[in-house]
């Protein structure tokens, strides 16, 4: 357990590291597209790959953040059943999910995602737009954010696996979302 | 059994969903995970009935499909008006605003009301995040509101439903997504939202006024000594005359060479003059104007000129939305800047949150893209359209029957969860009936934004209760004390709310003419988003011709659509989901800013990424 739990701490500090790095791309998705804009208008000029370049950062920083994301508890539920039920079924929840809902997809987009961006470098796809930028690295930006989310329900699963068991504190407690809106509650009638 | 199953496999996996979301795993994987779930008993019942159009090879599609959500132009506004919203909290535009606000209209009875509703619609109009402006009401307007003797339902209730007006008020996130999902331009549906939006605050100050007379006591005027910065309301009516002297003075100047540019160019002449002139006369203490005037002044204008640079330019057709997000952005780094609130940890913090909401969000939207793989596989879209188009009473009957389905899903699903999910499978059948879905969204965003309101679960309410006060506390200006604001009196302060938006979308509906003015602003955008695209387009060489070069492998055009969503997958483009045709990429873009009524050139794009039952 140990060993594993290490390994899980290694991934964890790779993503944090990558998905608190990434939100800068924002703000230089920001800038360039509040550039793009600008320069447009006053030097009536506009170039293709400066346009793709917001996305490509866009891209990158939801794409690598995601894993991160997943190990801060963040993605968001619907939690109007599952906030009344007890942490420990609500463990069990999430580790099913981990398993048989998250992993799956994960694993199987990455199956395909191989072939695609090799493909793309193998062929050095290009965009087509007139001076675009070439393909295959915002491709492969889909695959390394896959990649990352699936180290990332790895590491998930061996954290709850050790909380269920008892060898590890809960690092995310849950935090209601959708809850009723305040402790005082049970002592007033809903209305 | 088992052919009933492959028969009705449509509704079974849309109610297997429902089973799959509520359990509670995060709304992206639950998508996925169902989507792939039903497609592997799919392709097993394939054989057993015609409608069932799944094979493993269709999988090939999903790469393409995360390609088109990550290669969407429009999807981009979304991080940059969060960004904006947050950075903009954290300027305390909000504070300033609801302090000036609140001194001028105080004196008048329910004026604190009306400040809150106005300073509302005016951070709605800066920026699309309903959190921030319920915090900062609550925090700001709600303790001078109970320190006054307001009607704490009536207190909670308008501070809660003023917040939400910041997803109907252009730029509004929620219009961002309803556009993209509904194939129609952001810029369109701004312009069709505006007037619905400034119609529901006039209906929310309508009830300000309605219940000041008829219930005098529940919004008492505030008392002289709490005007801290004065009287003087005369001052600024000499101020705002004098502005707009010279805003039409500057229009007249400037008329012969600017044309119709001259009304927008003069009044900003006005707006620009009166603030130097406030910021001239405080600075130097020069006191010409009273310090009410002098503050109103200085604290509106920055909003104002915001609130140009992003939907002015978006208007105008200078900027796309994207970019006037992005602008919006850097004039609130500019702004809270210059309030010297700009520091590392502010703009670290805001980045950090927008990543996060950034993540989730385009990750529930690449979950839809697994279950629509599916759910369009199964004919699914046909099951719904059948469903809804079945409805008695036609367009009429289907907008009723429609919103009440949103109104009730409201209550437990979020509108991130609504618009990826619910919204695609509702457009085929309004576009059938030939309503026009500019309009539809703006009424879906109405309908949504209720979701906001909603008791127990609105998370307006859940906001304003974070920063309402719980306990009894000591005023420290007037000594007494005061009680805390119960649940139950958000609760049931919201209600009036729910039902004045319920009575908007019924308005709505009734007067579509307040959104189809957009079909006449519409082009002002049009032209500019064209220039932009064009240039991928030709060398694309693709671009007309896609259909014939795409037609041995199928043309996966629509797969790309980053749009489109769901919509595009029709059964007959299943054939070829190669990655090879990723190169027709472009393509995909133009469309999500084709405007119904636009020019020739993008029109043959949108045949491509719209699905056919679409057009």
């Amino acid at each position: 357990m140990r060993a594993l739990l290490g390994f899980s701490r290694l991934i964890d500090t790779i993503t944090e590291f990558i998905g608190k790095s990434v939100s800068w791309f924002i703000l230089a998705a920001v800038l360039v597209s509040a550039g793009n804009a600008v320069i447009r208008k006053i030097f009536n000029m506009s170039s293709n790959a400066w346009l793709e370049a917001q996305w490509y950062l866009f891209g990158a920083a939801f794409m690598f953040a995601a894993a991160y994301t997943l190990s801060q508890n963040e993605h968001i539920r619907i939690d109007v059943v599952y906030g009344q039920f007890s942490r420990r079924v609500q463990h069990w929840i999430d580790l099913f999910g981990h398993v048989f809902f998250l992993m799956p997809f994960v694993l199987l987009v990455l199956y395909y995602l191989f072939p695609y961006v090799k493909m793309s470098f193998v062929s050095g796809e290009v965009s087509s737009s007139a001076g675009g930028l070439i393909i295959w690295p915002a491709k492969a930006i889909l695959l390394f954010g896959f990649l990352l989310l699936a180290f990332q329900g790895v590491s998930e699963i061996i954290k709850k696996i050790a909380i269920m068991t008892g060898n590890m504190e809960d690092p995310t407690p849950y935090v209601p979302t959708h809850a009723p809106l305040d402790d005082a509650l049970s002592t007033e009638p809903r209305p | 059994m088992i052919e009933f199953i492959a028969e009705n496999l449509a509704p079974i996996m849309f109610a297997s969903l429902i089973v799959f979301l509520l359990l509670g795993y995060p709304v992206a994987f639950s998508l996925a995970a169902n989507g792939l779930l039903f497609f592997i008993i799919g392709v097993e019942l394939a054989p057993l009935s015609d409608s069932i159009n799944l094979s493993w090879p269709l999988l090939n599609a999903l790469p393409d499909r995360f390609w088109g959500v990550m290669s969407n132009d429009t999807l981009l506004a979304i991080p940059f008006f969060t960004f904006m919203g947050i950075v903009l909290e954290k300027s305390g535009m909000a504070e300033d605003l609801l302090d000036t606000i609140g001194q001028l209209f105080g004196p008048i009875r329910g004026g604190l009301a009306y400040a809150v509703i106005f300073v509302g619609a005016l951070l709605a109009a800066t920026t699309g995040v309903v959190a921030a402006s319920v915090i900062a009401m609550g925090l700001i307007s709600l303790p001078i509101m109970l320190r006054y003797g307001y009607d704490r339902r009536v207190a909670s209730g308008v501070i809660a439903a003023s917040g939400t007006l910041a997803q109907i008020i252009p730029p509004s996130l929620v219009l961002i997504v309803l556009a993209d999902q509904l194939g129609r331009s952001v810029g369109d549906m701004y312009a069709g939202a505006l007037i619905p939006g400034l119609v529901l605050t006039g209906l929310y100050m309508g009830y300000i006024l309605l219940m000041s007379f008829l219930r005098r006591d529940s919004m008492p005027a505030l008392p002289l000594e709490a005007r801290t910065l004065g009287s003087g309301v005369t001052s600024l009516a000499v101020a705002l005359v004098v502005a707009a002297a010279f805003a039409y003075g500057a229009h007249v100047y400037l008329y012969p060479t600017h044309g119709a540019n001259a009304d927008i160019l003069g009044a900003t002449a006005g707006v620009a003059f009166i603030y130097v002139v406030a910021l001239i006369d405080k600075n130097f203490k020069i006191n010409a104007m009273s310090r009410l005037a002098q503050q109103v002044i200085i604290v509106l204008i920055p909003p104002l000129a915001l609130i140009f640079l992003v939907l002015g330019t978006i208007f105008l057709g200078i900027a796309t939305p994207t970019e006037g997000g992005a602008m919006g952005a850097v004039g609130a780094l500019i702004m809270a800047a210059a309030k010297g609130r700009l520091n590392m940890e502010v703009v670290r913090g805001a980045l950090t949150a927008t990543t996060r909401l950034s993540a989730f969000v385009l990750f529930i939207l690449i979950g839809a893209r697994v279950f629509s793989l599916t759910f369009y596989g199964v004919n699914g879209h046909i099951w719904v359209e059948h469903l809804l188009t079945a409805m008695p009473g036609g367009e009429t009957g289907f907008l009723i029957a429609v919103n009440l389905l949103v109104f009730f899903l409201a209550f437990f699903l979020d509108f991130f969860e609504l618009a990826f999910i619910i919204v695609p499978l509702l457009a085929p059948a309004a576009d059938k009936l030939g309503i026009d879905l500019i309009w539809f969204g703006v009424l879906l965003g109405i309908n949504m934004q209720t979701s906001f309101m909603h008791p127990p679960f609105g998370f307006a309410l859940f906001y304003l209760r974070s920063v309402a006060a719980k306990v009894p506390y000591l005023d420290k200006i007037t000594g007494k004390n005061i009680q805390p604001v119960t649940t139950a009196q958000i609760y049931w302060g919201a209600v009036p709310f729910v039902c004045i938006q319920i009575l908007m979308v019924g308005l709505t509906i009734m007067f579509p003419q307040m959104v189809m003015h957009y079909k006449g602003t519409g082009t002002a955008v049009d032209p500019n988003t064209i220039k932009i695209e064009v240039p991928g387009f030709g060398a694309g060489g693709g671009g007309l011709g896609l259909p014939a070069d795409g037609g041995g492998l199928g043309l996966p055009g629509g797969l790309q659509l980053p749009g489109g969503s769901p919509l595009d997958q029709k059964p007959a483009d299943q054939g070829g989901a190669q990655p090879q045709t990723a190169p027709s990429n472009d393509l995909s873009q133009p469309p999500s800013f084709g405007s119904p009524g636009a020019q020739p050139q993008t029109a043959p794009s949108n045949d491509l990424s719209q699905p056919p039952s679409f057009k």
